[in-house]
């Protein structure tokens, strides 16, 4: 069983879980339209930190956000491995940010980073689950990070996928998306003494990733990879014993279609959607972790699914029973 | 035009990689998505910047590119009517 | 974890199952040299990356003769340290130097996973990729082991896939059976 015992995001809305849900709950946005962020990129709608941020300064200030209630033996313990989500990372670099991390907290193994386009931050929760229930640490610290810079807003603009006002997700005058940027982590463990200081506490119970396998850049007209992954991690499962479903939402033309008939593939229409991109932007490689934190924080006695799809195809799902 | 319509061809070889094709492979009125070349669109977005970049044509609603695009020879007539380059 | 096909590739040389394939040409040229011979019927690799070309390459030659038990992989596991730097690098020729014209074709490129998705598309696995960036090759073991241990995954096409530039790359792939 792997349970999560910490978490944290600082995000444009604030710092820490609990202060980025009120802002949620009051309906605070942290978008806004940019005209000079960047030379030469369009004006463009987005959620991004007053002060540009470094990369692994946040991702550091996030993880000891994330440990601060329970002691996890991280510095030269064997035990506790790090995962790193994120498309573009550093300035285009993965692996260095990732030791970087690693190197501050003395932790002694290899970092993994996970790149698996806007899947990558929930990839990287399966990630951690399977390692831990294959035995091989029993900690894991997850931390999704990225920041929006000239690279990434300038090439989402040659897709024209950027919506030039706050995103609309299915709604049927959506225009696109807007782009964000957070750090969050998420700690899990196998180790099977639960503090009483973690409450409520989350087992993550199920994850699947699936690739749609028809373009690169669309999403399967069928809902494909993202039906098969409801399919697999609603195994055992009824649609009444879930509580909240965190959509992807992108308020893209197809991807929000595609998630639609997804759901609907995997009779989960009825059950209420978290949206979140309209509060935080698309914050790629931070968005699964972020928005699993969220959704789970929502769901008292029950369970959640956090869906995502993302650039070449894939997609991926986890459930948490939340207690 | 025809000079356009031949320096069109050219560019579209190089700007979609078009690796194992030369001009006179193009029929200037053949479709140049679905059938004809089967261009998908992440290549009509391609072919929005290349008339911004070769022939100074910014095109702000993708979604008019459907009738420009029909083939080189409405692509090329259109590049000729509105080009500032 | 058993390996049933293996396939390495440098600039200069390409070894599948220990036996070398010849080759005229080196580095990227080697790659459509490879493509002609291998493939041929796939105009979409002349718009891949260096990187995706070099992962579609060894995927169509691991890939072209059916296995012992007919089955195609059911993942598809890459990992590399550069991620897409050298897609980038072309990505950001288009936005620099006074020149703003950043090309969709090209920031298609700017994800490292962008190969596993093309694989899955040539080959129809619709199961999972995914792929990850790590210190060394000998880091994604532990991934694999892990994978395989929870399933559904019972066999992936994995390996070790890097490019940072045309001519400067290295892949070793195989096809892994969990059993």
């Amino acid at each position: 069983m792997v349970y999560c015992i910490g978490h944290s995001i600082i995000s444009p809305l604030g710092e820490g879980s609990h202060a980025n849900l009120e802002a949620v709950q009051a309906g605070r946005s942290g978008l806004k339209l940019y005209t000079h962020r960047f030379a030469d990129v369009e004006p463009f709608c987005a959620s991004l930190f007053d002060t540009p941020q470094d990369f692994v300064p946040l991702c550091i200030k996030s993880v000891e956000g994330a440990i601060t209630n329970y002691q996890l033996q991280i510095t030269n313990s064997k035990d506790t491995v790090f995962i790193l989500s994120t498309t573009k990372g550093d300035d285009l670099d993965l692996i260095t940010p990732a030791k970087a991390i690693v190197q501050h907290f003395g932790n002694p193994n290899a970092p993994i980073v996970v790149s698996n386009a806007c899947t990558s931050g929930v990839c990287a929760q399966i990630t951690a689950m399977r390692l831990l229930e294959a035995g091989l640490y029993r900690h894991a610290i997850v931390v999704g990070c990225d920041i929006q810079s000239r690279f990434i807003v300038s090439g989402f603009q040659s897709f024209k996928a950027l919506s030039p006002e706050p995103c609309k997700p299915f709604s049927p005058d959506r225009q696109g998306l807007n782009l964000g940027e957070a750090a969050a982590t998420i700690v899990y463990t196998t180790h099977p003494f639960i503090p009483s200081s973690v409450h409520p506490y989350w087992t993550l119970e199920a994850g699947s990733i699936h690739n749609d396998a028809t373009h690169l850049s669309a999403p399967s007209r069928t809902g494909e990879g993202a039906y098969q992954c409801l399919m697999d991690v609603m195994e055992g499962i009824s649609a009444d014993q879930i509580a909240l479903v965190g959509v992807h939402g992108t308020a893209t033309m197809y991807n929000d279609a595609m998630e639609t008939i997804a759901l609907e593939r995997a009779g989960l229409q009825d059950v209420p959607k978290s949206v979140l991109k309209p509060f935080f932007g698309h914050t790629m490689g931070a968005a699964g972790v972020v928005e699993t934190i969220l959704c789970a924080m929502q769901a008292e006695q029950s369970q959640i699914i956090k869906m995502l799809s993302g650039f070449g195809g894939v997609n991926a799902a986890i459930r948490l029973r939340c207690e | 035009m025809e000079q356009l319509i031949e320096q069109l061809k050219a560019q579209i070889i190089v700007a979609l990689n078009f690796e194992d094709m030369t001009p006179a492979d193009i029929d200037t009125d053949a479709p140049l998505f679905g059938e004809g070349l089967g261009l998908d669109s992440i290549d009509a977005l391609e072919l929005i910047m290349l008339m911004d970049r070769e022939y100074g044509i910014k095109l702000a609603d993708p979604k008019a590119g459907k009738a420009i695009f029909q083939s080189v020879r409405t692509m090329a007539e259109y590049i000729q009517a509105n080009r500032t380059k | 974890m058993r390996v049933i096909r293996e396939i390495e590739i440098t600039p200069t040389s390409v070894v599948r199952n220990g036996q070398p394939i010849a080759v005229e040409a080196t580095g990227e040229k080697m790659l459509v040299e490879l493509y002609r011979r291998f493939a041929g019927d796939y105009p979409k690799f002349f718009k891949m990356d260096t990187l995706s070309r070099l992962g579609f390459i060894a995927a169509e030659i691991l890939l072209k003769e059916p296995t012992a038990n007919g089955q195609k992989p059911t993942a598809i596991i890459l990992a590399n340290r550069s991620a897409s730097i050298k897609n980038d690098t072309d990505y950001m020729a288009t936005i620099s130097n006074g020149k703003y014209y950043p090309s969709p074709a090209l920031f298609v490129y700017t994800l490292p996973n962008i190969i596993t998705g093309e694989i899955a598309i040539r080959y129809q696995i619709q199961g999972e990729t995914s792929f990850y960036i790590l210190d060394k090759p000998e880091d994604l073991e532990q991934i694999l082991l892990s994978t395989f241990n929870l399933q559904p995954s019972t066999s992936a096409l994995a390996g070790w896939c890097e490019c940072s530039d045309a001519n400067t790359f290295y892949a070793k792939i195989q096809i892994i059976w969990n059993n």
